[in-house]
């Protein structure tokens, strides 16, 4: 597959997760995406440590480092796989992964070049020694354990937002 | 029609099953939902190829079990977790329980685990003072109500939504309401609170992968994940036969498990988690201990039903099997029901208690088919209950008309006897007790088919 | 060509007119068929309990009524063929003569629908009917034997017929042999289940390849009241023939 293909795939897939998908090619438009999502946002966390993180223009008086308590984590995280639509988020290099895990609104942006054709391709890169904690996070969390009926939005966040960039 | 007293009690509490309204609807919308979700997600793949690739991995594992289990003590440890074997429930109960205590923590926060169940820990830490949170929603439920799980899946299923609640404004005192939203966000907050206040979490392992010593986590909600990265410590309970070999082997697995249990393509959320903190990294728990349950397996692994210890657990032969669907998994009085749970509860719990479960299957074969590691479960069936006879646990009467079945079998002339006396005895034997089930057939004809033709 | 006819021990004593059907059908094809006077039951009333003494009995006399030629066996049940076919040579998996034995009946005996539609091509013939058909496809039948296609292809074949497929027809009926004794409870909500969805096609007769599951589904159309017609395939199709 080519990389184009690779990227339609993954955010193919990624809809059909609800993990609302957009694409962007340079920082502007990175933040024009960004812009209203922050806007309604009361407090964001992002760790501002990648060029593309710290591309983010953040409103200085909502900004805040405790994910715990913020309502959005915008953050760069390291891969995604086409196949399942899901990202990939690694405690390598210091991430907090509960980052994207706490707050109500996990925006995350991932690398374009980054993204996996499938699963074995991403599993094959891990070694034997992979960082203490990689989660594959496919849309928003989600239960169905009353009648099967499907609720989004339990513990982990209630809303998905990737960007490809 | 009764089996040993020591037996489950398997038909009586189908019967009382039957009777239950609200129970059956729960069952058949779960089940036939789930028949849906699953079809759907494995139309269009290459099914038999992933099942047989998948099959052969689980097989390959269980001939090799104890290595790949020294060979994921060695990598979980290197990887910076504690790894403790714990032979039988109670020494794993009492293995967590020590841990806990030495860590003076009085209040955990768990994530859903089957083994955890079939090791009865939560009543033992509660006894030693441990209050346990059950964080998946369906656990929460069934914990808040003082019941076991009913489905390995979805634990709270048997429930319709105006009993959860209730049972939500009953025990947690807030306002009723039945809207599954609703009470999903009341959960959330109370849970949330224990989350982020917890000093341990426990959780269990779908997989655990030998080459790094990694465990492998799917959920939905993300209490998974906050029960095994928000506390400063961290326990996993799983049982031996849950290895695979290496994290390139786990995509085979990823393709079938979600897709087997709920028709999803992936769970919302994987976790692979690999001991702790290493060099350069922040947060996550900063001590893990990992507790091999064996309770039996290293035996099972050795006989003539190993193949059961390919299960990977995602409830898709509980959802095929039509009596399942009827009764619900109360009824089987046990950790595991459904095809998979009579099988692994014979093994695990021995034939004396575990064998009226043998009644509960027509071997329709239909769980045999949904298998996604191909656990020959009709097979598996039909060899215990061959077992059963061979230890002389059917009823007296049912073994005195077998062995009558089996003279007459071979002699046309007292087969034609036979049916000549159902013939005229038919009105009398239908009202004799244990024969109430002729009732339900025609009267045997006084001109049988091979009369007919002779 | 000739076959042998096993009738099952449920036609013999039950369901005559199921085995005068099979005859009339097979004969109309210009099959010859013989019925060996010595057949009693194939042994799955054991089997289904896990009495493997008494199935590898019935198994033993199966094979020493059958082997008198090498015709091949006809069997108008399912659950009975699947026996011989599947299960028989498994019982003496530790006689290897008598499993050679098993072995060679078990590659010579059809199911009937088998036999029909795939050596006598009965599908491309001119059969009629009547009303409308619905059919419950066994379990035995489709998850042992594989015969999924063979009735349908039967049924939809008869002019003047309406045949409307049976929603969850391959789900088990709750007959399983010994376990409509064992647990009738369960048996007659299974049973009862499967009147639900054959009601709702409207259909006035509902058939299928075998008679331990029409027994346990005509127990419950006559429980319900209800006036479906519950007839073994031989029998509809026979009828088509006048």
């Amino acid at each position: 597959m080519t990389r184009d293909e690779i990227i339609d795939l993954f955010i193919g897939n990624a809809v059909k997760v609800a993990a609302e998908p957009l694409r962007v090619n340079n920082n502007e438009e990175l933040n024009r995406v960004l812009g209203p999502i922050l806007a309604e946002s009361e407090s964001i966390f992002c760790p501002s440590v990648t060029d593309k993180e710290k591309a983010v223009q953040l409103p200085p008086e909502k900004h805040t480092q405790d994910y715990a308590s913020a309502s959005v984590c915008v953050e760069e995280v390291c891969a995604a796989i086409a196949e399942t639509g899901s990202l990939v988020c690694s405690s390598q290099g210091g991430k907090p992964v509960q980052a994207g895990l706490l707050p109500a609104h996990h925006v995350a942006i991932v690398s374009s070049e980054n993204i996996y054709e499938n699963l074995d391709d991403f599993f094959s890169t891990l070694g034997n020694s992979p960082p203490t904690n990689i989660t594959l996070e496919t849309g928003p969390s989600r239960t169905a354990d009353i009648e099967l009926t499907l609720t989004i939005g339990v513990h982990g966040p209630g809303r998905l937002t990737v960007i490809v960039f | 029609m009764n089996s040993s007293t020591q037996g489950i009690p398997f038909r009586t509490n189908a019967a009382q099953a039957l009777r239950n309204a609200t129970l059956r609807g729960a069952m058949r919308n779960a089940t036939d939902t789930f028949t849906i979700k699953r079809a759907d997600a494995l139309s269009g793949v290459p099914l038999e190829e992933w099942r047989e690739q998948a099959s052969a991995m689980r097989l390959h594992v269980l001939d090799n079990l104890s290595d790949y289990v020294d060979r994921f003590e060695k990598n979980a440890a290197r990887a910076g977790a504690r790894v403790h074997r714990a032979v039988d429930s109670q020494e794993a109960r009492e293995r967590i329980g020590s841990i806990l205590k030495d860590h003076g923590i009085g209040r955990v926060v768990k994530s859903k685990s089957m083994v955890s169940e079939e090791i009865h820990l939560n009543n033992y830490l509660e006894t030693q003072g441990v209050g346990v949170v059950e964080t998946d929603l369906g656990e929460y439920i069934i914990q808040i109500a003082g019941e076991g799980p009913s489905h390995i899946i979805v634990p709270a299923i048997h429930k319709d939504r105006r009993q959860v609640g209730k049972l939500f404004a009953e025990k947690l005192g807030c306002e009723y309401s039945d809207d599954p939203a609703v009470l999903t966000r009341i959960a959330k907050k109370v849970l949330r609170e224990e989350f982020l206040s917890a000093k341990a979490g426990i959780s269990g392992a779908n997989f655990a992968v030998a080459d790094s010593g990694s465990i492998v986590l799917f959920t939905n909600e993300g209490n998974g994940r906050m029960c095994t990265s928000l506390p400063p410590l961290h326990i996993a309970v799983l049982s031996i036969e849950k290895m695979i070999p290496s994290l390139a082997d786990l995509p085979k697995f990823i393709r079938l498990l979600p897709r087997s249990a709920t028709g999803q393509v992936q769970t919302t959320y994987m976790s692979v988690i690999t001991g702790t903190g290493k060099p350069g990294e922040s947060t996550g728990a900063q001590e893990m201990h990992i507790v091999l349950v064996d309770n039996g397996r290293s035996e099972i692994v050795n006989g003539e039903y190993r193949e059961m210890l390919k299960c990977i657990r995602c409830g898709a032969c509980l959802n095929a099997c039509p009596v399942y669907r009827m009764v619900g998994g109360h009824a089987y009085g046990s950790t595991y029901p459904g095809p998979m749970g009579i099988v692994l509860t014979t093994l695990l719990d021995g034939m004396e208690r575990a064998h009226p479960l043998l009644d509960a299957t027509t071997l329709c074969g239909a769980c045999g088919d949904v298998c996604p590691v191909k656990v020959p479960l009709p097979q598996l069936l039909r060899r215990l209950r061959e077992r059963r006879v061979e230890e002389g646990l059917t009823p007296k009467l049912e073994q005195t008309g077998m062995a009558g079945f089996g003279k007459i079998v071979k002699s046309p002339f007292l087969f034609h006897l036979g049916q000549t006396a159902g013939h005229f005895l038919w009105p009398v034997a239908t009202k004799i007790g244990p024969m109430d089930a002729l009732d339900r057939l025609p009267r045997p004809v006084g001109k049988t088919f091979a009369r007919r033709v002779s | 060509m000739r076959v042998q006819l096993f009738a099952t021990c449920l036609i013999d004593t039950f369901f005559p007119e199921t085995g005068e059907a099979t005859l009339q059908l097979l004969r109309h094809f210009g099959v010859e068929v013989s019925y060996p006077q010595g057949q009693t039951c194939c042994g799955k009333p054991a089997d289904s309990g896990g009495y493997r003494r008494e199935s590898r009995k019935a198994a033993e006399h199966f094979i020493s009524v059958f082997e008198g030629n090498d015709d091949p066996i006809v069997i108008p049940s399912g659950s009975c063929a699947s026996m011989v076919k599947n299960h028989y040579p498994e019982l003496f998996k530790d006689d290897g003569r008598m499993r050679e034995k098993a072995e060679a009946i078990a590659g010579r005996t059809y199911e009937l629908s088998q036999f029909l539609v795939n050596v006598l091509k009965v599908h491309e013939a001119n059969l009629f009917g009547k009303g409308r058909i619905t059919y419950h496809a066994s379990c035995q039948l489709t998850r042992e034997l594989g015969v999924r296609e063979e009735p349908l292809l039967l049924l939809q074949s008869l002019k003047g017929a309406e045949f409307v497929p049976l929603p969850y027809a391959d789900r088990c009926c709750g007959f399983g042999g010994i376990f409509m004794a064992k647990l009738p409870e369960v048996s007659m909500a299974l049973a009862d289940e499967k009147v639900d969805t054959i009601l709702t096609t409207g259909a006035d007769t509902v058939t299928g390849c075998d008679h331990g599951c029409l027994m346990n589904i005509a127990d419950a159309i006559r429980r319900r009241g209800s006036a479906v017609q519950v007839k073994h395939i031989a029998l509809v199709l026979a009828e088509g023939l006048e």
